[in-house]
């Protein structure tokens, strides 16, 4: 068995985005549908970098919210394959070093 | 209204300049019908302004040059936004012009902190009320019920953040109520979100409300990224510093005694 390949999460360059209100709203342009994020979706938009496995950005909402560790990855992992699925996020292999 | 000019004539080059919200255009042309048509069309917003940017409208020869900085298809009728100049391609009547138009401004506007809304404006004690909605939702009762005089526009609003404060223009796009806007500002006093019901009522809403009640009113045609942030920063601000409700409207004129002063 081969070890589970780690992807970094980056955003869809493509979207406009605006944090208001502790939300964010997410705009894509080319079908003009709007996303909204809630506090804790808006923290993990703001840390999604392309430098992020779903792991790293768990830590980081363990760290910032009293969240359990086991929550805190399973719910980062939800929201990001809903992102995912909605076209906000991509993953790309973990890797392949991707730039700031 | 004029019928489709698919068959007027060409003759001599003639330009004519219109201000709308403060974007100073020139619209150029051949057509000598399509030329009075809009003239007469925009009569209350012709006037020289300092600079004003160059329309070319339905020009035989190609474009060269770089490929347009923004793009837009219309029924037939193109926009095409070029550093050196804007031009209006398979214009047959003046309903082309006018799409054209609010598309050009829409663009146009995102260098200026502003936007186009679908509201209509109208103006009491010196402050401008936009009531924004849908189709049917009541900018045209609400225009209809105000003051003689006192309709910037009953359809297209334009927003502009002008030396720190916002201002609304009125434009020469009308709906329903075929009231053709003035071509006066006003500082804007609140923005109210139409929605129908038995009584009047207006509902305090926070910047994130409001900027949802915005979003799907604003007209905008681009699908590029980078307009789109500029246009989402604009709305956000608008919707940080300006009033906004709903308003649960009767359709009648009582409305204006629960709006805040």
């Amino acid at each position: 068995m081969s070890a589970p390949v780690v992807v970094f999460w980056q955003k869809n360059p493509a979207l406009a985005w605006r944090e208001i209100d502790d939300e964010t709203i997410i705009i894509s342009p080319n079908d003009s549908v709007m996303h909204e994020l809630n506090d804790t979706g808006s923290f993990l938009w703001k840390n999604i970098d392309g430098r992020k496995s779903a792991a790293e950005l768990a830590e980081l909402l363990v760290e910032n919210y009293e969240v359990k560790p086991e929550i805190a990855l399973s719910d980062t992992e939800a929201l990001l394959q809903e992102m995912s699925s909605r076209k906000l996020v991509v993953a790309v292999p973990a890797t392949s070093g991707v730039s700031p | 209204m004029s019928a489709p000019l698919a068959n007027s004539g060409r003759g001599p080059r003639q330009q004519f300049e219109l201000s709308i919200g403060c974007v100073a255009l020139r619209l150029e042309m051949s057509d000598a019908q399509l030329f009075d048509a809009a003239s007469a069309r925009y009569a209350a917003f012709t006037g020289a302004a300092a600079q004003p940017v160059t329309i070319a409208l339905n020009e035989s020869a190609a474009p060269e040059g770089p490929p347009a900085d923004f793009d837009y298809e219309f029924e037939g009728a193109a926009l095409r936004v070029f550093s050196n100049g804007i031009r209006f391609d398979g214009v047959r009547h003046q309903y082309a012009l006018d799409s054209l138009l609010r598309v050009l401004l829409s663009w146009k506007l995102l260098g200026h902190r502003g936007f186009l809304l679908h509201a209509a404006t109208v103006i009491r004690s010196g402050k401008a009320y936009l009531f924004t909605g849908r189709s049917g939702a009541g900018k045209s009762t609400v225009a209809s019920l105000a003051p003689e005089g006192s309709v910037l526009t009953d359809e297209i609003s334009l927003l502009r953040r002008e030396n720190g404060a916002w201002r609304a223009h009125g434009t020469p796009f009308w709906g329903e109520f075929r009231a053709a806007g003035s071509n006066t500002s006003a500082p804007v006093g609140g923005i109210f979100r139409l929605q129908q019901a038995a009584e009047n009522q207006a509902t305090a809403l926070r910047p994130l409300a409001i900027l949802r009640a915005l979003l799907p009113n604003v007209l905008f045609f681009s699908a590029d990224a980078e307009a789109n942030r500029r246009l989402l920063e604009i709305l956000s601000q608008a919707a940080t510093e300006i009033s906004g409700y709903n308003l649960a409207f009767r359709k009648n004129s009582a409305f204006w005694e629960v709006l805040p002063s």
